[in-house]
């Protein structure tokens, strides 16, 4: 399509928002009951699920088993229908392993696993509709999924794309803005301390503009942290409403 | 025992304790604890947040359960109440608590419930069902050796006269095993060992001593 511009000249994206303005985040914990923890985010058109076991015994292998610590085992997957064209093979692709292992990484960094030894904790994280920010919505399900499921952490995760166009920093990018081919910065911090969890970047950018980049993804990150602080707030009175306490 | 008040009331003490808490630095204002459902005096109940909410520096308070320490402050690390306990003259323990518990694990020293499944000269195998009076949502598996089965004699214990597949055991975990192993336990204390036991013909089996278990309707 011609005239086709990530960002118009009064300041407007794709989709109407402006360079540094989140997709609507909605969320909601606890969906699942036979789940230890569950939840289900929105991030614009971007749906995601998580879901959480634990700790419990290492199942499969027995040499997983670490003797000071749990191992955390994440999968990722799409679902079928979560793309524009029928996905062909869901998850055990490339893709899928690599992300898997991304999110490992980054909740072995936030849970304190010290308290389980010789446990494992079980991640699963599916797509449902997937609208740019993959990485991102599975990070911040899986967050609210295991302060669901009770499991102590160090800090929320929260995670956030950033793009760079015309000098301007783009936070929060949808599939159009990401396949345009330009950079695409993923970052998954610890808010409250400033921590970075995972940092990942596609496509090249110059070094002059890393700093604003990560800036700007850094702010998303923090304007993501608190919206998920409000739904578990909100849950946790709707908990005690409804148990009386 | 519970109080009910109005929920929006609640809420309003909820929000206004929380704005005071974040930039008052003294822990032990009893005045605070006045405007909240207490259980007895010397506990606080309130809302707290999870994962990294400072709740108090090292100095005020000592840490319980779901905190953790960094810095010389304590950070919560789970979603629910926070909890303070004055314990007299030493500094109040705080702790932050769920309605409903998480997994808990066995852990060394703990008295564990579990059920023999499999047999060996060697050791025999459980699954372990309760930790303490908690009953486990998932069964993690156990390992009795033969020289932990009683204090006495242990080089003349025979694990087919001491335990049947589908006995009820109370042993205590005696370590987290390593790679390969499973939990270690032992029975080689007076309150330890089979407590409820089936006979071949299916009979509850009623325990004589320490040592010996038989069937209610047989004569020793």
């Amino acid at each position: 399509m011609a005239g086709l511009e990530l960002l118009s000249d009064q300041g407007y994206r794709l989709d109407g928002r402006k360079a540094a303005e989140l997709r609507k985040v909605q969320a909601r914990m606890g969906v699942f009951a036979q789940a230890d923890g569950s939840a289900y985010i929105e991030q614009g058109n971007t749906k995601a699920l998580a879901v959480v076991y634990g700790p419990h015994e290492v199942r499969g292998s027995r040499s997983k088993t670490l003797h000071d610590r749990a191992v955390i085992n994440c999968q990722y997957s799409m679902a079928t229908f979560s793309t524009a064209e029928r996905k062909r093979r869901p998850h055990g692709d490339r893709k899928s392993t690599e992300m898997s292992l991304h999110l490992k990484q980054t909740f072995e960094a936030a849970v304190l696993t010290n308290l389980y030894p010789r446990s494992q904790i079980d991640i699963y994280v599916k797509i449902l509709q997937s609208d740019g920010g993959n990485y991102s919505a599975c990070v911040n399900a899986a967050t609210l999924a295991v302060v669901d499921a009770g499991i102590p952490m160090r800090d929320y995760v929260c995670a956030c794309t950033a793009g760079f166009v015309d000098e301007t920093p783009l936070a929060d990018l949808c599939h159009a803005e990401e396949s345009g081919g330009g950079t695409s910065l993923a970052l998954a911090l610890l808010p409250r301390g400033g921590h970075i969890a995972l940092l990942q970047m596609d496509a090249r950018l110059h070094q002059d503009h890393l700093e604003t980049l990560m800036e700007a993804a850094m702010t998303a990150c923090k304007g993501v942290s608190k919206v998920l602080d409000e739904v578990v707030r909100q849950h946790l009175q709707e908990v005690s409403a409804l148990t009386g306490e | 025992m519970s109080v009910s008040l109005p929920l929006s009331v609640c809420l309003v003490m909820i929000v206004v304790v929380l704005s005071t808490l974040v930039e008052s630095s003294d822990c032990k204002s009893l005045d605070i604890c006045e405007k909240f459902k207490c259980f007895s005096p010397c506990v606080c109940i309130h809302l707290s947040l999870p994962a990294g909410d400072r709740l108090c520096s090292t100095e005020d308070c000592m840490p319980g359960t779901g905190v953790y320490l960094r810095h010389g402050y304590i950070y919560s690390s789970l979603a629910g109440y926070v909890l303070r306990k004055n314990e007299g003259e030493e500094l109040p323990v705080i702790s932050v608590v769920r309605e409903t518990e998480a997994q808990l694990l066995p852990d060394v020293g703990a008295i564990v419930t579990c059920k023999v499944t499999c047999i060996n000269p060697r050791f025999a195998k459980v699954h372990i069902l309760y930790v303490g009076s908690t009953p486990l949502k998932d069964r993690f598996r156990g390992t009795i050796r033969k020289e932990d089965v009683r204090a006495t004699e242990k080089d003349r214990v025979e694990t087919y006269k001491s335990f049947r597949p589908g006995d009820i055991v109370l042993a205590k975990v005696i370590s987290l095993g390593d790679v390969q192993s499973n939990y270690l336990l032992t029975t080689a204390e007076n309150e330890l060992g089979v407590v409820v036991a089936h006979s071949e013909a299916g009979a509850q089996m009623v325990s004589i001593s320490s040592i010996f278990l038989f069937p209610s309707s047989q004569e020793p």
